[in-house]
C-alpha cells in the first residue's frame, strides 16, 4: 500500500516536471524566435536601402567614371583623406600612447576634452573652425604664412583630421591598453630605452590596431560632409569631394552623377569595414593569448 | 654587500611597502616568502627599476642607483607570467637584450648557442611563446633574463605557474644553474618548501613589511612571531604565560604545563613542528619529555606520511599535530579516537614574544 502511494507520487512529479519543461520550452523558443526576426527585419532594411542606390548607381558607374567632375573629386577625396589620415595618426599616436602609459595629474579631464570633436555634430566642428581660422588674429596669421584654410583644400584637411583624430585616438588607446606594459618594463630591464621600447616592442604589437585605425579613420576622412562643408564650401571642381559631389549633384538634380558618387563611397566604406572588423577581431586573440 | 635596500617607502593605489630594509650578499639565492599580495613582486620592480620611490635607497653593488633607469641597472627580470615578447620568436626574444646592447652577431651566436645549451631549449629556437607550454616558456624567459650577464636576477613566482612535476624538475635546475653561474638572484614564492630547497637566506613579508629575516632554518625552526610560524607550516601554534617552577620554565596553554626552554618572561608563543612530537601508547617516563595525554581526533594523509591530530584530555580545544610515518601508524594501529601520549623534548618547543599583534 505504502509502495503504491509513494509509486503515484512519483508518477505525479514527473507529471508536473513535465508540464514545466513544456512551459519553459515554449518560453524559450518565442524568444529566440522574437529576437532573430529582429534582427532579420533590421538586416533587410539595411540592404534594402544601400541595394536602392546600388540598383541605381552601379550601371551608369562606367560612364559616370569618365565624367571630369568625377574624377576630379575622388583624386581630391583620396589626397586629402591620405593627408588627414597620416596627420591624424602622427597627433594620434603620442597622445593615445601618453594618455594611456604617462602618470598625468588630471588625466580623466583630458580624455573628456579629447573626445569633444567626438561629440560635435561635424557641422558644428566645420563652425568653429571656420570662425577660428576666418575671423581671429591667430587664422590671418597662419593665412599669411600660406596657410589658409577657409574655402580652400586645405580646409578640407584640416576639417577631416579636426572631426576624426577622436576616433583614431580611442582606437589606439584601447590597443595601447591591450600591451602589457610589463612587456615594455621586461624590454627595459633588458636595455632598451623609452624610444627603443616604443619601437621594438608597442609598436608591433599595435600593428593590427594601427591598421585598424588607420583603415577607419581613412574611411571616415573619404566621407567627412558637414565639416568640410562649412570651412571649405562646395565649390565644384575645387573643393568637390565624393560627398560633396553628391550633395551638389543631387541639389541640381543630375541622378546618376550623384549615385556614382555614392556607390564609390559605399564600396569603399564597406572594404574598410571588413578590414576594421578582421584585424579587431585578431587583435582581441592576440592580446588574449598574452 | 651586492643589493641594499634602505627604508624603501613606496604607495602604490591602496597597497604600500613600509620601511624595506635589505642586504642581499654576493652570489646569494635571496627568497622573499610572503602571502599573495603582500607587495612581493613590487620589491622586485622597485630593484629593477619600475617606478620611482617615495623615500629611501636602493644600492647595486655599492652604487646608488635610486635614480638609475631601468636600462642602466643591469638586472635581469623573469615574470610570473613570463612576459615573452609574442610578436618574435623564441630566438629573438632570447637575445633581445644584446641587440638592444649592439652586441656583434658573432658574439650573440655564441652566447645563444651557450645559453640554450644550458637551459635545454635549442630545440625551441624557431617556435613562437604562443606554442610552447609553461616550462619552456619559463625556459627561454629565464635564458632572455640571463644572456646579458646581469649583475643580479629577478624571479617573480617562477615556478608558481608549472604543474607539480614540472616544478620539481625546474627547482632542482634553479639550483643547478645558480651553482654554475653564480648570479646573485632573488626569488619570490608563496610557497615555503620551495624556499627552503633553494635559499641561502629568506625574508618572510606581509602586507608590504618585512616580519623576519634569516637562514631557512632559523626561519623553519626559530619563527619570531604566529604569523611567521603558521605560514611555514609550523602546525603546532600555542600562547601562554611563562614561569619558573622548580628551576624550571613552564607555559601554561591553558590546563595543561608545558615545559621549555627559554630566557623569556611574561606572555609568549610556542611553536612546535609536527615533526618533532612522538607518539606513543604508553607516557615515556623521562624528565627531559613534555607528555600530554590525548585521544586522536583525526587523520590526515600526506604523501608517505599521516598527520595526526589529538585532542588533550586536560583541555580538548587544545590539539597537537604530529606526523608519523606510514609504518609507525600501522605497527601502532592508529586511527580515530584512539587514546594515545603524545611526547616532545623541552628544547623541541621554540618559544617566541608576543608583541600585541595587529589582525590577529
Amino acid at each position: 500500500m505504502l509502495e503504491k502511494n509513494d509509486k503515484l507520487a512519483d508518477a505525479d512529479s514527473k507529471k508536473s516536471f513535465r508540464g514545466s519543461f513544456r512551459q519553459s520550452q515554449i518560453k524559450n523558443m518565442s524568444f529566440n524566435v522574437v529576437f532573430t526576426l529582429t534582427i532579420v527585419l533590421f538586416l533587410t532594411f539595411v540592404l534594402a536601402a544601400i541595394g536602392g542606390i546600388l540598383v541605381k548607381g552601379v550601371p551608369g558607374l562606367a560612364s559616370s567614371l569618365a565624367s571630369e567632375e568625377i574624377l576630379f573629386s575622388i583624386r581630391l577625396s583620396f589626397i586629402t583623406s591620405v593627408i588627414s589620415t597620416v596627420l591624424c595618426l602622427t597627433f594620434a599616436l603620442p597622445i593615445a600612447y601618453g594618455m594611456e602609459r604617462f602618470n598625468i595629474p588630471g588625466r580623466k579631464l583630458f580624455n573628456a576634452l579629447l573626445d569633444v570633436p567626438l561629440a560635435l555634430p561635424p557641422i558644428v566642428s566645420g563652425v568653429a573652425l571656420l570662425l577660428l581660422f576666418g575671423t581671429t588674429e591667430f587664422g590671418r596669421m597662419l593665412a599669411s604664412h600660406g596657410f589658409k584654410f577657409v574655402f580652400t583644400v586645405k580646409g578640407i584637411i584640416v576639417a577631416q583630421f579636426f572631426v576624426n583624430i577622436p576616433y583614431m585616438i580611442r582606437v589606439l588607446k584601447s590597443t595601447i591598453a591591450d600591451i602589457n606594459p610589463r612587456l615594455e618594463f621586461v624590454a627595459r630591464t633588458m636595455g632598451c630605452s623609452q624610444l627603443q621600447v616604443f619601437l621594438r616592442v608597442t609598436l608591433p604589437l599595435a600593428k593590427n590596431g594601427l591598421v585598424a585605425g588607420i583603415v577607419i579613420t581613412w574611411a571616415r576622412a573619404l566621407g567627412e560632409f558637414g565639416g568640410a562643408l562649412m570651412l571649405a564650401g562646395a565649390t565644384r571642381m575645387k573643393t568637390e569631394t565624393l560627398p560633396i559631389s553628391l550633395f551638389l549633384n543631387m541639389s541640381t538634380g543630375d541622378l546618376p552623377e550623384a549615385m556614382a558618387a555614392a556607390t564609390i563611397l559605399i564600396v569603399c566604406s564597406v572594404i574598410s569595414l571588413f578590414i576594421f572588423e578582421l584585424l579587431g577581431g585578431k587583435q582581441t586573440e592576440l592580446s588574449r593569448m598574452n | 654587500m651586492m643589493i641594499l635596500l634602505k627604508n624603501v617607502n613606496k604607495r602604490l593605489g591602496n597597497f604600500a611597502l613600509k620601511d624595506i630594509n635589505l642586504r642581499i650578499k654576493k652570489n646569494e639565492y635571496f627568497v622573499i616568502l610572503g602571502p599573495t599580495g603582500t607587495g612581493k613582486t613590487v620589491i622586485l620592480e622597485i630593484i629593477a627599476g619600475m617606478y620611482p620611490l617615495d623615500s629611501g635607497a636602493v644600492f647595486i653593488n655599492g652604487a646608488d642607483v635610486t635614480r638609475q633607469y631601468p636600462e642602466d641597472r643591469h638586472v635581469g627580470f623573469v615574470y610570473q607570467d613570463y612576459m615573452l615578447f609574442p610578436h618574435l620568436n623564441v630566438r629573438e626574444n632570447i637575445i633581445f637584450g644584446l641587440k638592444a646592447r649592439r652586441v656583434s652577431a658573432a658574439e650573440i651566436n655564441i652566447k645563444l648557442e651557450r645559453m640554450v645549451g644550458m637551459l635545454n631549449i635549442s630545440h625551441l629556437l624557431n617556435r613562437v611563446p604562443a606554442t610552447l607550454s609553461g616550462g619552456e616558456q619559463q625556459r627561454v624567459a629565464i635564458a632572455r633574463a640571463l644572456i646579458t650577464e646581469p649583475e643580479l636576477l629577478l624571479l617573480d613566482e617562477p615556478l608558481s605557474a608549472l604543474d607539480p612535476r614540472t616544478k620539481d624538475i625546474f627547482q632542482q635546475e634553479l639550483r643547478r644553474l645558480h651553482e654554475k653561474i653564480k648570479t646573485t638572484t632573488i626569488h619570490i614564492t608563496h610557497d615555503f618548501n620551495e624556499a627552503l630547497a633553494l635559499a641561502d637566506c629568506i625574508a618572510v613579508m606581509r602586507s608590504g613589511e618585512i616580519v623576519q629575516k634569516g637562514t631557512p632554518e632559523e626561519i623553519f625552526q626559530r619563527p619570531k612571531s604566529e604569523f611567521v610560524a603558521e605560514f611555514v607550516g609550523t602546525e603546532n601554534v600555542f600562547q601562554g604565560d611563562i614561569k619558573m617552577q622548580n628551576g624550571q620554565c613552564i607555559v601554561d596553554i591553558g590546563g595543561i604545563c608545558i615545559q621549555v626552554v627559554s630566557d623569556l618572561a611574561g606572555h609568549v608563543g610556542m611553536a612546535l613542528r609536527p615533526e618533532g612530537v612522538v607518539l606513543s601508547p604508553e607516557p615515556i617516563q623521562s624528565s627531559a619529555r613534555n607528555v600530554v595525554a590525548g585521544k586522536i581526533r583525526h587523520v590526515r594523509r600526506q604523501g608517505p606520511f599521516y598527520k595526526i591530530v589529538l585532542a588533550a584530555d586536560a583541555n580538548p580545544q587544545l590539539e597537537f599535530v604530529s606526523s608519523v610515518t606510514q609504518q609507525s601508524f600501522e605497527s601502532m594501529g592508529l586511527g580515530e579516537g584512539v587514546p594515545i601520549y603524545a611526547c616532545f623534548k623541552a628544547t623541541a618547543v621554540h618559544v617566541f614574544p608576543i608583541h600585541s599583534e595587529k589582525n590577529q
